[in-house]
This record gives C-alpha cells, sequence and structure tokens, in this order.
C-alpha cells in the first residue's frame, strides 16, 4: 500500500468518525440549541477531512477543484443557516421575543 | 470496492438515525437533522463521485450543497415566522 493510499484511509476514516459523532450528539443532546451546534460541526472538520482525501485522490484537476468548491459552499454557507435556525428555535422557546 | 464507496456506504447508514430525530422530535428538532442531512449528504456525493471514477458526477455535490442550503433556509424562515 502506498503512503497516498493509506493517507486517503486515515483521512476518509477521520472524518466519517467526526461526522457519526456530530450524528450521535444530535441524536442525544436535549436542547435545540445543542443539537444545532452538532449540525453546525458536520460542516467543518469532517467535510474538511474529506476534503484532503479527495485531493489527495484526485489533486487540483477538475474534480479536485469542484470538490473543493462543494466544501467552501458547505462551510461557508452554513453559519446563514445555522443563525436563521437559532433564531427560529429562540421564537419557539419565547413567542413574545422581537428575535 | 474502494475506500471512498466505504465511507458513502457508512454516511448513507448514518442518516437514518436523523431520519428518526425528524420524525420523532418537534420540527425545530427535524429542521436542525434537516441541515445535517444536507452536509451529509454532499460529502456522500462527494465520495460517490471519487469512488465511482466519474469527473462529470462532482457538479452534483456542489448542486446539492446550495439546494439544500436554501431549502434548509426557507424551513427556517417559515418556521421561525410560525411558531
Amino acid at each position: 500500500m502506498q503512503s497516498a493510499d493509506l493517507a486517503v484511509d486515515v483521512l476518509l476514516a477521520l472524518g466519517v468518525l467526526a461526522e457519526l459523532f456530530c450524528v450521535a450528539g444530535i441524536l442525544v443532546m436535549r436542547t435545540t440549541l445543542d443539537r444545532l451546534h452538532y449540525a453546525a460541526a458536520c460542516t467543518t472538520v469532517p467535510a474538511f477531512l474529506v476534503l484532503a482525501a479527495v485531493l489527495i485522490r484526485e489533486h487540483l484537476t477538475s474534480g479536485g477543484i469542484q470538490a473543493i468548491a462543494a466544501v467552501a459552499l458547505l462551510f461557508f454557507l452554513n453559519p446563514a443557516l445555522v443563525i436563521t435556525t437559532a433564531r427560529a428555535a429562540h421564537r419557539a422557546d419565547d413567542p413574545d421575543s422581537s428575535a | 470496492m474502494n475506500a471512498f464507496l466505504v465511507a458513502a456506504t457508512v454516511l448513507i447508514a448514518a442518516l437514518a438515525p436523523l431520519l428518526v430525530v425528524a420524525s420523532v422530535r418537534p420540527p425545530i428538532d427535524g429542521l436542525v437533522a434537516l441541515e445535517a442531512v444536507g452536509a451529509i449528504a454532499t460529502l456522500i456525493l462527494l465520495c460517490l463521485s471519487v469512488g465511482l471514477g466519474q469527473s462529470t458526477f462532482f457538479t452534483v455535490p456542489i448542486i446539492a450543497a446550495v439546494t439544500s442550503w436554501i431549502g434548509c433556509l426557507v424551513f427556517a424562515r417559515f418556521l421561525g415566522r410560525w411558531t
């Protein structure tokens, strides 16, 4: 097994384990905001670990650049979604608030 | 079956608990689960693109990332308005 294949396997395993950790957090946590914390984490470290594995395999070909674009979209767009969801959760908890 | 296909399979299996959360818990928790599903689905499509060796498939995760984000944003806005 070449070192690149080993690196791909390790990065993919770490990325998938991190995603499973986030899913477990969404399943186990008690409040909505705690679950949202784990849902937001899905788009950070695990996504970049999978992206690193993809880039080792694909290099900077068109596929690699499109993979970078997909993960960048996840990473940069998700905070707006998290804020909007947190506001909705806040309103659900306290309907009189103006948030 | 290469590592990317194995990773995609495990990630597809990880969607099942989120489906349970989305169907059993209150709507706002279902929305949180839906957001996680969107992110994981994008990574699944990315792994499938590499695993199947089709470079034309790499467009699909980009489209999935954008469309799932827009869908969740609409749900969040309406949930915030109606609750």
